[in-house]
């Protein structure tokens, strides 16, 4: 490992300095660790290298060397290299690094490489006894970060067929993550697009290719409930018998209309958008809950019930 | 494996290097505490730093590196005095982290300048593009009060699966979220041993006036299933449109046909699987499980009942 990174410290001083495109060959000639290598041993070293400063987040960059781009070589451009000093303070660095250790991202402790490129972490704090996965991939979720931070077009397959999307947000709420925007075919409907089910994501190579309208607001496009999310409006009348009203009533956003009677059951006027996840919802309480209207929500109900 | 050793080991000496360029005066103990080195560590780092640098590689060329009494010094090597950039992993999951710890509720005023900061730079266009809501339900707080003082709480709680409702007094161990939903792990003196209770299922805490010590090393955070004795099975065949339950309960898949495959799914209750059959639908088909056919028949039956159909 002490061979590797002498090699890569020496090629990062070199190419950080170069200020000019230099081929493979030259790095094999120039730069200490390389030199004593046969072809083959050295395209299999140089390919290792190449990845791993991927992996450290450098970016290296293949550009012509001569004005008729017969020639190509490596750069490591210094402004994409280097990071921009968000100024934090010592205060701050503490209080993130705390954040960091309390929160996974899909079983990974989340942020501590970052917090070390930001400046370490200092000494002291005592983790607070909060624990809580963001669930999904940091792989994807660092991709569509990309596309919402860099404007970028995504296009990912959902629900069986390839969707283009302009990523203006993304939200983790109730347990999952979302990209939200409007699908190319129509800028007008901004929708949400749950990223554990997205397959094959890929960003459009430029940035910068859409704007995002000045009033939106990520927080407001993914609803509260998983039966709010759709194209389906309707008002769903349901009654909770008295043992599981408190639960019923703990589910439901503040703005859906409920009474209590006296017997303590609940009759609640509840908007939905997505009927397959309310149906699934209602189907929770067993047979203490009952879907009085519409009549085709209530026949749609029993025949899923009924259906062999 | 090593890559990734190297590729960490890299990545620590990259955001030291530049941290020690600018705060000359610095101790060794504070560079160790920042950046998580034994003072071992740090000096078998600086001595690699000492051997590299520019092609040429003679005195005038190689960087400097050495701690001369306690503090760490770093010269000829200007070129590394900027850390690398955040790669876009890194930086949503650290500013996600700090989001979700807001959201909750918690965390020192500093958290909400750190992310603010974090997110005029990773975001400059947009001050609502990222939204990260661990939105917690009633009692959160209070369970981990609760667990934080070592107080026994009463709890009324329902269960997911069988809809029985018991009271039980609990010593909270761990309050945690995972998959959209809030968890307590605590010791049930009702059980007498550990149990993982769904905080939205909780009807009501009260404190019984009691404490207790808390364990030494609390078990991890998670939502585990352990197979009991009591446990019913069942082998469901799901199409490719019922797949996604396999990422959300603790199946086993025994076979692939064409586009569907077959699971077995236990669970302690049989009406768990039955339930979730029924929301199904189509997708899933009950290969085998007599218990889970009777609870799924009973179901129906209740649930036809009451609709009168």
């Amino acid at each position: 490992m002490q061979n590797v990174i002498e090699r890569i410290l020496n090629l990062l001083a070199f190419l950080l300095t170069v200020h000019r495109p230099v081929s493979a060959d030259e790095i094999r000639m120039t730069v200490a660790g390389y030199d004593q290598s046969s072809d083959e041993a050295f395209r299999r070293m140089f390919e290792r290298d190449k990845d791993l400063l991927r992996q450290l987040g450098i970016p290296l960059e293949l550009q012509a060397t001569d004005g008729w781009e017969v020639e190509h070589g490596y750069v490591v451009p210094p402004d994409a290299y280097a990071l921009d000093d968000p100024g934090l303070t010592d205060e701050e660095r503490a209080a993130l690094w705390l954040a960091a250790q309390v929160i996974r991202v899909g079983g990974q402790a989340a942020g501590s490489d970052a917090l070390l490129k930001l400046g370490g972490a200092p000494a002291g704090g005592v983790v607070e006894p909060l624990a809580a996965d963001l669930g999904a991939e940091s792989d994807i979720l660092g991709d569509v970060f990309l596309a919402v931070a860099e404007r970028r077009w995504i296009g990912f397959d959902y629900k069986g067929s390839r969707r283009q999307v302009a990523p203006y947000g993304l939200v983790h709420r109730r347990g999952h993550w979302y990209a939200v925007g409007p699908e190319r075919s129509d800028l007008a409907v901004v929708k949400a697009f749950r990223l554990d089910r997205a397959g094959d994501v890929r960003l459009s190579e430029q940035a910068g290719q859409f704007e995002r309208p000045r009033d939106f607001r990520a927080s407001d496009s993914i609803p509260q409930a998983p039966w709010e999310a759709g194209a389906e409006d309707l008002i769903a009348d349901v009654v909770f018998d008295p043992d599981l009203a408190w639960w019923a009533k703990r589910q439901l956003s503040p703005r859906v209309e409920a009474k209590e009677d006296a017997a303590g059951a609940l009759h609640a006027a509840i908007p939905v958008a997505n009927v397959d996840a309310f149906l699934a919802w209602i189907l929770g309480f067993d047979d203490r809950a009952e879907i009085i209207g519409p009549p085709d929500l209530r026949a749609l109900f029993v025949g899923r019930v009924r259906a062999e | 494996m090593t890559s990734v050793r190297t590729a960490r080991r890299l990545t620590r000496l990259l955001a030291m290097l530049p941290w020690v360029i600018a705060n000359p005066g610095n101790t060794v103990r504070e560079v160790c505490e920042r950046f998580g080195y034994t003072p071992r560590q740090l000096a078998a780092d600086l001595n690699l730093v000492f051997v590299c640098g520019l092609p040429g590689y003679g005195p005038g060329d190689l960087m400097v590196a050495f701690i001369d009494d306690d503090e760490v010094v770093v010269e000829m090597a200007e070129y590394f005095s900027s850390a690398v950039r955040l790669s876009a992993p890194e930086a949503l999951t650290l500013l996600a982290a700090g989001m979700a710890v807001l959201s909750a509720g918690q965390g020192p005023t500093a958290l909400r300048s750190g992310v603010d900061k974090l997110q005029r730079l990773l975001l400059p266009d947009s001050e609502d593009a990222l939204v990260v809501d661990l939105a917690e339900p009633d009692l959160v707080g209070e369970l981990r009060r609760a667990a934080a003082e070592g107080t026994v709480l009463h709890i009324v709680y329902t269960a997911l699966s069988s809809g029985a409702t018991t009271r039980r007094d609990v010593e909270p161990w761990t309050v945690f979220s995972t998959m959209g939903n809030w968890y307590v792990a605590a010791h049930c003196r009702l059980a007498g041993a550990e149990r993982v209770f769904r905080i939205d299922r909780i009807q009501d805490a009260e404190p019984t006036g009691e404490t207790f010590d808390p364990p030494p090393e609390p078990p991890p955070p998670e939502v585990r299933y352990s197979p009991g004795v009591d446990d019913v099975e069942a082998t469901i065949r799901l199409s490719p449109a019922a797949q996604w339950i396999t990422e959300y309960y603790p199946v086993e898949t025994v076979a692939t046909e064409n586009q569907s495959i077959v699971v077995r799914f236990s669970a302690s209750n049989p009406l768990v699987i039955a339930r979730l059959l029924l929301r199904l639908g189509d997708g899933a088909t009950l290969v085998e499980g007599a218990e889970v056919a009777a609870a799924q028949r009973g179901l129906r039956e209740r649930i036809l009942a009451r609709y009168d159909a």
